[in-house]
């Protein structure tokens, strides 16, 4: 392999004799009963005695005695004319405002906070910041917790950039290489050390990454130490907030989609009887699915735990009403998901009954939702401010329908509520 | 308060008089009650010689296919869990990255069923040395070391590669690679003893039958069933 496609990576080995090549670094993997790539406390022993690192063993088992070879030499990207960017639309005033105002504080090697509304945006937003980093011969990441989210950006990316673009996350295995701007879930980012000049993290609030020291400790590592960090959230939690207070990041407030509209505020209906039992759904919960599908709208319908998918799906197919409806469940750990997904996107599905995978990052055109025992402890009011925020995004069809459905009131949905309302003042 | 070593939650494990009467002290500390439910019990309508769930009382199409080569000659296979998504990424979390301490996740679940299993000797399916040099460790034995004394009387040549990687029909043309030593010095067998083979999963049943069909070469007489984890 040529080596210059691992520039800015780190990589395990397992003997101290190994060969490397000029420019790499090599530390040992586990020091002080810590690991060195994801910052936890080793204590897991295997049967010899030595230690080894559980939290970041999905991409490769660290042995103490290992060691972890780090290429953080200097290397000259090109500095790229327009910085490759070939997207020709345009900002709101106000998109624009927070572009400018990203590019101007990455000048100044300040890190920023962006907190805007579901919809307002982002993606466009990041455009010229990036092309300011590429123009510069610098190197960017775009790094999203979301797998799902990786898939949305990197489209959208090509389409805007002239140049290769890296695409990585777990379920896609290809070998690395040194691309100048990089897409990828934030655990890849354990495989890089001092590698980018800007690192942009893309809905930080949201699972795996919000509060997993980690996935933090390897974000941090993966920058250069006077490289910058943007996050970007519609739900800030409360440890940015406090960076934002302290000073070290400066918080920049987007409260429009870019189509000017509000956000749909959410039905609440309270709910009596169960929603599902062994017998079917709740026949008030089936009215309000069957209203969403009659109204022509694709309807993606929350429900709280993966085994009650199939359930819901098979009451579902049962349903008269929804005899010409073409009907999907999608989870996690679904080997089709991706497709699935796809075919919700096109119009092949109709009604995706899901869990919080997709709460968050995915456009579907027209969508109404549904969200199932919303107030099930799974659901954060972060989640649930997400979820209503897949509703009415395109220009075309600003409004739409999004309903909560629940038995008992609880804190998170009083203040999910109180959030929505709040950004559209 | 412990972690649970799928989740990583902290929880409480649950204690009942019972148990704490009971001689089997470190079961129920490895797995919090949330991870311990995704687990799938086989039930009561199983295959009456492998276990496998099924929907009716009946014999499942592998003993089928088992009873066309063997007869009546068909191995009793004693197992708990259906192998379901959950059990699949536990076992690529333990066998593929390596995450041994896993091996109590395995012990805790399987410790109460195999007490009640009474055998002379407890074979471990013996996994290849390459394997077993990449993990630092043995998937199978370590499992089962702490419940019952093992015998370690399968060898594995090292001539096939790793079952997980294959399709079906891969897996059922795999030919024999287990050795028996009849002379080990560690181990004097009764010729006419009773043998219980462990295993993780038994899928279409390839690994176990060659494994009994080894040791049954040098032990005509013996009693030989197997136990795996999931079916």
């Amino acid at each position: 392999m040529n080596n210059l496609n691992l520039i800015g990576r780190q990589w395990i080995v397992a003997h101290k004799d190994s060969s490397t090549f000029k420019g790499c670094n090599k530390i040992e993997a586990i020091s002080q009963g810590k690991c060195n790539r994801c910052g936890s406390d080793v204590h897991a022993k295997l049967p010899s005695g030595k230690i080894y690192c559980r939290s970041c063993i999905g991409i490769g088992r660290i042995v103490e005695g290992d060691y972890l070879v780090r290429y953080d030499t200097e290397y000259n990207f090109p500095q790229l004319k327009q910085g490759a960017l070939v997207w020709d639309g345009q900002l709101t005033p106000l998109q624009q405002k927070i572009s400018d105002t990203l590019i101007e504080n990455y000048r100044a090697k300040k890190s920023s906070l962006v907190h805007a509304v579901t919809g307002a945006g982002k993606t466009e937003m990041l455009f010229k910041l990036i092309a300011e980093c590429l123009a510069r011969g610098e190197r960017a990441c775009i790094a999203t917790p979301r797998i799902d989210v990786v898939n949305e950006l990197y489209p959208r990316f090509t389409k805007a950039f002239a140049i290769e673009i890296g695409k990585y996350h777990g379920r896609e295995y290809h070998e690395p290489k040194n691309e100048q701007l990089i897409i990828c879930t934030t655990h890849q980012l354990m495989k890089y050390f001092h590698a980018f000049d800007l690192l942009v993290i893309d809905e930080v609030d949201s699972f795996p990454y919000v509060g997993n020291k980690q996935l933090h400790y390897a974000a941090e590592n993966a920058v250069k130490p006077n490289g910058v960090r943007k996050y970007l959230t519609a739900t800030p939690t409360t440890d940015l907030l406090e960076e934002v207070k302290k000073g070290q990041l400066e918080l920049l407030k987007l409260n429009r989609r870019f189509h000017g509209h509000l956000l749909p505020v959410p039905k609440e209906k309270l709910f009596l009887r169960p929603f599902i039992t062994s017998k079917g759904l709740n026949k008030v919960l089936v009215k309000e699915i069957i209203n969403v599908i009659k109204a022509g709208h694709p309807l993606l319908l929350f429900v709280p735990r993966v085994d009650e998918i199939s359930d819901y799906l098979r009451f579902l197919k049962k349903i008269p009403e929804l005899k010409q409806v073409s009907i999907a469940g999608v989870h996690a750990s679904d080997l089709h998901r991706l497709e699935k997904v796809q075919d919700f996107r096109v119009g092949k599905t109709q009604l995706l009954v899901t869990t919080t995978i997709l709460e968050r990052g995915v456009t579907f055109k027209h969508v109404w939702v549904i969200v199932v025992a919303a107030d099930d402890q799974i659901y954060t009011s972060h989640s649930l401010v997400q979820i209503a925020g897949r509703v009415g995004r395109a220009k075309s069809d600003p409004t739409g329908m999004i309903m909560y459905c629940y038995h008992k009131y609880t804190k998170n949905l009083r203040l999910a509520m109180k959030q929505i309302r709040e950004m559209n003042k | 308060m412990i972690n649970c070593l799928i989740c990583g939650q902290s929880f409480i494990p649950r204690i009942s008089y019972l148990k704490i009467l009971s001689l089997i002290k470190k079961s129920e500390k490895s797995i919090c009650a949330h991870c311990m439910k995704k687990f799938e019990d086989l039930g009561e309508i199983r295959c009456k010689f492998c276990s496998k769930k099924l929907p009716k009382a009946d014999i499942c199409d592998d003993c089928k296919a088992w009873q066309k080569i063997y007869q009546k000659d068909i191995l009793i296979n004693h197992s708990i869990y259906k192998y379901n998504d959950f059990f699949h990424d536990l076992m690529v979390n333990y066998k593929r990255y390596g995450d041994y301490v896993l091996y109590r996740v395995l012990e805790q679940l399987c410790m109460e069923e195999l007490s009640g299993l009474n055998f002379d000797y407890y074979v471990p399916i013996p996994t290849s040395k390459d394997h077993q040099e990449r993990r630092q460790f043995d998937t199978i034995s370590s499992i089962y070391q702490n419940i019952v004394p093992l015998s370690y009387a399968l060898e594995k040549m090292d001539i096939s590669e790793s079952q997980g990687e294959k399709n079906r029909i891969e897996r059922l043309a795999t030919p024999q690679s287990f050795l028996v030593e009849k002379d080990n010095e560690k181990f004097q067998y009764k010729d006419e003893g009773s043998f219980l083979l462990l295993d993780d999963i038994y899928t279409t049943g390839r690994t176990l039958y060659h494994a009994r069909d080894a040791l049954r070469s040098v032990f005509p007489k013996a009693k030989i069933e197997s136990f795996s984890i999931c079916r």
